[in-house]
């Protein structure tokens, strides 16, 4: 029995390393690429003939705005993180704990929104963020908007979480005295950190990868780029011959800081996902 | 859920009355170029201001937005659209269609096309009115090959034979309708389209669906089946290059790969129906277009700022800074262009091959369809009927694009 | 259910004629001046509100909402002309039917805004008849953070939804019935009601359609959603179940091997990865390179590999997802169940599949529901590894054989300007994804039993 457990065990073991190995390629692929001295695309071979940090220098010179594209989509992150985190909380406790004519119409037209296909929408979104005055040079406010307006709609999970706080500790306050307000703000948030920070976590992240809505919105004004926009044009167009190391080392500096948060915060991740998967 | 609705209500209207309106400001104006000529432009545009103090007062914004991008963000939102933008010859039926494009004064389309090879002022021209300033005529494809690898760049066969031997890759863009035809016209076939004034497409002449045709397929089946083969057209995305066909904007990032080994050529010949056909294909033209305009000053500005953004002058300036081929016949007939190998090896290609007109946007659909059915190996042991069988539904196709 | 609409219609008739009828002077004068009762009752914080309302909304129609509202069933008359070479706009029919449509939706809001004003009217009556006391504006207030706490919590979030999700997509269905294409493109052309007849040209009614190819996207479609649900879901458990078993060490670090493709974005990981494959990228260099293959693999320019691939690369960015969840759920399965099924002599894949699966199956139903809709419109991953292609001549409008119907939707936007055809397909993407799941959800015991969790 003990023998046949280790022979199951190396099995584990041998798929595990596999595993592993496939999954890093494409990162140490990545990273090494960054620091590629030689010019030109995709080369057909893993470690650079020279090492160079000149990728990352050309960043940081003056000929690139990528230190204003990175402050512009780390702003819009923070705020969507922070103000769709808010929302989410505010739907979900009602919705959670407050029984109210149209609540579950309220739920079920939400739900039906959520399968309309989002695409087809931003031609008109721009028009009305352009209305607004939130198109080019406010394209930063612009995506915030757009990305915090509709976020009352990702409720499921957070909603999910709130459900399994037994109702009774909220009879109980109420039989005190509190009123709704206190009860979310005294007892129920921090009786929900894991959820809160997993819904800041995946607000924070979504923006880093915007590339579509982003550039209708920033409408050829550079300045109001975020990351994504401006690097997918350097890999996506003619335009910019050898920029492929440059988007490498690019890559690498939104996926580092990005990466760590998500790895300090990955136990609340775990208990939201999770708790989220459960109730839906 | 009434109160819900109240204050939702109110912020409506704070929404829609705090919305500004949008006042088109009379002196600004905006110029969309790609982004290696962004600095150029800014210093010439200053140039130019300074040279004509009676436009000083205008502000002029450079942004860089490449030629593709700048026809897609005049078709999203016109209003929004630079003044003046830079864009690729082939969008200009389609600009034209959406009424996006200002045409030019009768008297300066005259100068214009008095000053500029015969190529470009046809490709800036629908029916009888010219919508645009030719700016570039270096929008060709040629061969660049490493001399280590490729001796005999003369043929095709040849090519393939050096690449293969090697070990290196021969990269042809097949499934782009703008690289696609080189064998097809090089095969004698035509593929063109009428269109009117107002950008209406309104036939099509294509004979791909024949003999000749089907000889071409059947040379760009046998190219496909090479190891030495990929497809693809751009420098900076290929590896292990042995031989390219590609313009003259990859000139620098060639020269950087190949070294000492660099050359170039015009396209080679390939053997189709028993004949060695030269290899023909699409000569093509960057223009620059000024957008309709509602204000007569700005109108004036935006015109005089083209024109001179346009001119002979600015096309040498530009050739010396970035490279890019002037379409002025004056400063296409200077020292410094006359010497520059790529541009000659694009002279030499430009003889065999047609000015590239006006194709409806499906057509560029239609021809990465038969080119990714070709590169997938649909037709690898197709016979003769089955070649003429497909080309006959690219042909239908095409023709009903119009 | 019409007949119920009816009758609740005809007693709020019944109810708004008896308010008018035994009402105050104030009261009837508050169905012209919204809010007149309530201020005259001192009730200050409602009238105010309802009268600020009101103003606000016919200032906006009379200011800006007409122009527009006047236009709807035309979309615009006036022509795009030129004066010499200057050019003077004329409609622009696109902003006519998007504030068109806010201005209707406006409208709509101020008669039901109306009827709360009537009624809150009559509400104040009948209390005062009874001889009860109306709430002081300072309750009313105070309400707003308890009893009506709810309604502070859901007002932005449900105008936002309702100005920038609901307002659009009532607009693009506008969309699908007018011929806004690239011929008829704002501000310079303007577009028009055409009916039917778009969706006529999607299944080729009266001519030459392109229902085939909409069927093979959506076939495509299908079947990628599946695949990328399923196979993610069952070989993440697997996953998640090897480095849960006992004896297995460094369970920490196999974990966030994996979750790096969570947290690396997307668009760095997938264009990376995408390029690899390219038939003369680093997979391709690096086989040959090896001796392992003679020619390149065309991973991309073939259909049926390019499928397969982006399965397989889906798995790497899904198996991660379904390891976390399912890590998190095996804790909860008593231990004791297995601990039996031992016992009786089980191996592992019979607990797995008496146990674990059903369990499994159980918990997980609304989450692999979302994934399967997620799927359905993932654009990201389609987009960025190969943009839908290798294209195919047996293949209409642009359509490659990797697209999704939102791929294909979305380059039909970009490329062709083709809003009127990307809208109707819009609309069946739409049709398809409601039913699955509302068939799938309504089935679903964890749905259906919503109280019973708390």
């Amino acid at each position: 029995m003990a023998k046949k457990r280790k022979l199951g065990n190396a099995a584990i073991y041998c798929i595990l390393i596999i595993m592993s190995i496939i999954w890093l390629f494409p990162f140490v692929g990545l990273v090494l690429q960054s620091f590629r001295g030689e010019s030109g695309g995709m080369v057909q071979y893993l470690v650079p003939k020279e090492f160079s940090f000149k990728n990352y220098l050309y960043l940081f010179s003056g000929d690139c705005n990528f230190p204003l594209w990175y402050v512009n989509t780390l702003i819009i992150a923070i705020f969507v993180s922070v103000l769709q985190t808010i929302i989410i909380i505010c739907v979900s406790y009602a919705l959670s704990r407050m029984r109210f004519s149209g609540r579950k119409a309220l739920m079920n037209i939400w739900l039906v929104l959520g399968m309309f296909p989002g695409f087809l929408t931003m031609i008109c979104l721009y028009f009305l963020l352009k209305q607004m005055g939130l198109t080019m040079a406010g394209a930063v406010p612009g995506l915030i908007l757009i990305s915090v307006a509709s976020s009352g709609m990702g409720y499921y999970v957070c909603k999910g979480y709130f459900d399994t706080i037994p109702k009774s500790l909220d009879e109980a306050a109420i039989i005190d005295g509190a009123s709704r307000a206190q009860i979310l703000v005294q007892m129920i948030i921090p009786l929900s950190k894991p959820i809160i920070i997993y819904t800041a976590l995946v607000a924070f992240m979504a923006p880093w990868c915007d590339y579509i809505f982003a550039s209708y919105v920033a409408f050829g004004y550079e300045k109001g780029y975020n990351v994504a926009v401006a690097m997918t044009r350097w890999v996506w167009t003619n335009d910019y011959q050898g920029f492929f190391t440059r988007f490498c080392a690019g890559g690498i500096l939104v996926a580092v800081p990005v990466t760590i948060l998500f790895m300090c915060l990955q136990k609340y991740y775990v208990e939201g996902v999770t708790g989220g998967a459960v109730k839906g | 859920m009434k109160k819900i609705l109240a204050i939702a209500l109110a912020l409506v209207m704070i929404v829609a009355l705090a919305a500004p309106a949008y006042a088109a400001d009379n002196k600004a104006v905006k110029v969309w170029v790609a982004e290696n000529v962004v600095d150029f432009t800014k210093a010439q545009i200053a140039d130019f201001q300074a040279a004509h103090p009676e436009y000083a007062d205008f502000v002029v914004t450079v942004e860089p937005v490449g030629e593709g991008d700048a026809a897609s963000n005049v078709l999203t939102d016109l209003d929004a659209a630079a003044d003046i933008f830079g864009f690729p010859q082939d969008q200009l039926a389609r600009l034209v269609a959406a009424n996006s494009l200002l045409e030019l004064d009768e008297e300066v389309a005259k100068q214009v096309a008095a000053e500029n090879d015969a190529g470009s002022v046809a490709a800036a021209t629908l029916g009888d009115l010219m919508y645009a300033y030719p700016m570039t005529s270096d929008n060709g494809y040629f061969l660049y090959y490493d001399k280590s690898v490729v001796s005999d760049p003369s043929t095709l066969e040849g090519i393939l034979a050096g690449c293969e031997a090697a070990g290196k890759s021969f990269y042809y863009d097949l499934r782009s309708g703008w690289y696609q035809p080189a064998f097809f016209f090089g095969a004698g076939c035509t593929l063109t389209y009428d269109t009117d004034s107002e950008g209406a497409y309104t036939g099509c002449n294509i004979d791909y669906a024949s003999d000749k045709g089907v000889g071409a397929m059947k040379a760009l089946v046998a190219l496909v089946k090479s190891p030495a083969f990929v497809n693809g057209s751009s420098m900076s995305s290929a590896t292990n290059v042995g031989a390219i066909i590609d313009g003259t904007w990859d000139a620098g990032a060639v020269k950087e790969t190949f070294g000492d080994n660099y050359a170039c050529a015009k396209l080679p010949t390939v053997e189709i129906n028993g004949e060695a056909k030269q290899l023909s294909g699409f000569g093509g033209f960057k223009l620059l277009g000024v957008k309709p305009q509602t204000d007569d000053d700005k109108l004036a500005f935006c015109d005089a700022l083209a024109y001179y953004l346009a001119s002979g002058e600015v096309q040498l300036a530009r050739y010396n800074a970035v490279g890019w081929g002037p379409s002025n016949l004056e400063a296409k007939a200077s020292e410094a262009v006359q010497a520059d190998e790529a541009l000659s090896a694009l002279g030499a290609q430009l003889a065999f091959t047609i000015p590239q007109g006006q194709y409806p946007g499906e057509y560029w659909g239609l021809a990465e369809g038969l080119g990714d059915d070709i590169i997938a190996g649909k037709y690898a042991d197709a016979d003769d009927a089955a070649l003429l069988a497909a080309l006959q539904t690219f042909q239908a196709a095409c023709e009903a694009a119009k | 259910m019409i007949s119920r609409f009816f009758r609740a219609l005809g007693k709020d008739l019944h109810e708004i004629g008896l308010t008018f009828a035994e009402g105050s002077w104030a009261t009837r004068l508050s169905f012209l001046i919204m809010g007149f009762g309530q201020l005259v009752r001192g009730q200050l914080v409602r009238g105010l509100t309802m009268l600020g309302l009101e103003g606000g909304i016919l200032f906006y129609l009379i200011s800006f909402g007409w122009n527009y509202l006047s236009d709807i069933l035309t979309l615009g008359t006036v022509e795009t002309h030129k004066e010499g070479r200057k050019t003077v706009y004329g409609d622009n029919s696109f902003l006519i039917l998007l504030y068109g449509l806010l201005t209707i939706v406006i409208i709509a809001a101020l008669i039901f805004l109306w009827r709360v004003n009537v009624r809150q009217n009559r509400e104040a009556e009948l209390r005062l008849k009874r001889g009860k006391r109306l709430p002081t504006n300072r309750e009313d207030l105070a309400s707003l953070l308890d009893k009506n706490f709810d309604k502070t919590l859901l007002a932005l979030p449900v105008f936002g939804i309702f100005v920038f999700t609901v307002l659009p997509i009532i607009f693009m269905i506008c969309i699908a019935f007018t011929n806004y294409d690239v011929n008829h493109q704002p501000p310079a052309k303007l577009f028009t009601w055409v009916g039917l007849s778009n969706f006529k040209e999607l299944f080729g009614i009266g001519g030459e359609g392109f229902g085939s190819t909409f069927f093979y996207v959506l076939g495509w479609t299908l079947v990628w959603a599946f695949f990328a649900t399923f196979l993610t879901y069952f070989l993440g458990m697997a996953v998640a179940i090897m480095i849960n078993k006992k004896g297995i060490k460094l369970k920490k670090l196999w974990r966030t091997i994996l979750v790096m493709t969570i947290a690396v974005p997307q668009f760095v990981s997938l264009l990376y990865v995408g390029k690899m494959f390219a038939a003369d990228g680093l997979v391709n260099g690096l086989l040959l390179k090896w001796g392992w293959i003679q020619t390149a693999i065309p991973f991309w320019q073939n259909a049926t590999y390019a499928r397969i691939l982006i399965i397989l690369i889906n798995l790497w960015i899904g198996i991660p997802y379904t390891m976390l969840i399912v890590t998190g759920l095996l804790m909860n399965i008593p231990a004791e169940l297995y601990e039996s099924a031992r016992i009786d002599g089980a191996n592992a894949f019979q607990t797995f599949r008496k146990i674990t699966l059903p369990y499994m199956l159980f918990v997980t139903g609304p989450f692999l529901l979302t994934q399967f809709i997620g799927n359905l419109n993932n654009f990201n991953v389609i987009f960025l590894l190969n943009q839908g292609n290798p294209k195919s001549m047996s293949l209409a409008k642009n359509a490659g054989s990797t697209d999704l119907l939102v791929t294909w939707l979305y380059k039909m936007t970009i490329n062709d300007s083709n809003y009127k055809i990307a809208a109707v397909i819009g609309i069946m993407v739409f049709l398809v994804t409601a039913v699955i799941s509302l068939v799938v959800y309504n089935t679903m015991p964890s749905v259906k039993d919503e109280e019973g969790f708390q």
